[in-house]
């Protein structure tokens, strides 16, 4: 069958050698110096947690190690997923969605000795939207980062892959919160840090869909 | 693929020669129409050339195609959805009043709007129409006007205040 005129023409008018994007992993990985900074930047700004040397270098630095890796990881599943013929199976998505979203609560249940360290009486609110605020916050240039490289590609689910990217920005921003905020009452843990995940996510989400409605 | 990645505009007609039947085989199973699935064949090759950066060499082709192709089906139903919506608008419009309402009254209504729609600055009416009937996107209009988004945005919501209020006014 051949190229009608109209369309030859048109792409003779815009042809021209394209280098294909990096492999998505190769692409998450542009974000590896944000979660460095995030993990060593957060605790840093603020103050190390007080158990430190209770909980021990694998516990503390080893586990938010290996948080925010799994952050990249679903960041650069958010990067094939914005790949068009690579979209990812429902159930991959909600496996990742759910584990993401329990990965804090996690963290904690593996690394704390004791689970009634809390704000002080009357604190909780307090204590509970400063964590959520410095998470949400440390999340925004990874969040701004990943929405760029997704939007190079093609997502056909922006919503998917933009949710998908905000969690793995959550996830990198909690890694660093962990090494800060040594509460573990898990009213805590669920509300301020998992819900500061949750926020990125939606954020992600909404971003990658304002950013598609924006494509020409 | 890599020849045309390249930019070798021969490649290109090699994998439209090798897609587009049954692309449009696939297209036409879904939108049932063979005019519009001509249509999204030709939208979709577009597509495809202005996504090429996102395939990955050394896997199948033909996977890749087809998700974009299916991305064009579903766009343009929604901007059909859109445009029929718009046109149910109108209709509504022209029940929407006190006495019982027979077909020359609302073939009467219709041309109100239509007058009316005259009466609505010129860049605004562009833009209502692009939008509303057209089913063209706040992107593609600003593309094609030059203007910002925000811009093609306002004209068109600026544009329908004034329709409305000039429908409502005559009918007053």
């Amino acid at each position: 069958m051949p190229t009608p005129k109209a369309l030859r023409d048109a792409i003779g008018r815009d042809l021209k050698p394209t280098r294909p994007l990096p492999r998505p992993m190769l692409r998450a990985l542009t974000l590896a110096p944000i979660a460095a900074a995030i993990v060593i930047g957060l605790p840093a700004l603020h103050a190390f947690r007080g158990d430190m040397g209770v909980i021990g270098f694998v516990r503390a630095w080893g586990f938010s190690i290996a948080q925010t890796t799994g952050g990249l990881v679903i960041i650069a599943l958010a990067l094939r997923e914005s790949i068009p013929g690579r979209t990812l199976a429902a159930g991959t998505v909600t496996t990742t969605v759910v584990g993401g979203l329990a990965l804090p609560m996690v963290m904690v249940v593996l690394t704390s000795s004791r689970f009634d360290i809390g704000p002080g009486a009357g604190r909780g609110l307090v204590e509970g939207v400063a964590c959520f605020k410095t998470s949400a916050l440390a999340a925004v240039p990874a969040v701004i980062v990943a929405a760029i490289l997704a939007a190079r590609a093609f997502p056909l689910r922006p919503g998917i892959a933009g949710g998908l990217y905000g969690l793995g920005a959550g996830l990198m921003a909690d890694a660093g919160l962990r090494l800060y905020c040594d509460y573990s009452v898990p009213s805590h843990v669920l509300f301020a840090h998992g819900g500061a995940v949750a926020a990125s996510m939606v954020a992600g989400a909404f971003v990658a869909t304002a950013v598609a409605r924006a494509r020409p | 693929m890599s020849g045309y990645l390249d930019g070798q505009l021969d490649a290109f007609d090699a994998i439209y020669a090798a897609l587009a039947g049954r692309l449009r085989g696939y297209l036409y199973s879904l939108c049932r129409d063979a005019s519009l699935a001509d249509d999204l064949v030709q939208d979709t090759f577009m597509q495809l050339h202005r996504s090429r950066r996102t395939y990955e060499p050394g896997r199948p082709v033909t996977p890749w195609v087809f998700a974009i192709a299916r991305h064009v089906f579903l766009m343009q139903r929604r901007s059909a959805g859109r445009r029929l919506r718009f046109e149910e608008t109108l209709v509504a419009e022209a029940r929407r009043a006190d006495r019982p309402r027979d077909d020359v009254a609302a073939l009467v209504d219709r041309e109100e709007v239509r007058r009316s729609l005259r009466q609505v600055p010129a860049d605004q009416r562009q833009a209502v129409l692009m939008h509303h009937v057209d089913g063209d996107s706040f992107a593609e209009i600003a593309a094609r006007l030059g203007i910002r988004v925000n811009a093609a945005k306002t004209r068109a919501f600026r544009g329908m205040k004034k329709l409305r209020a000039l429908t409502k006014g005559s009918r007053d």
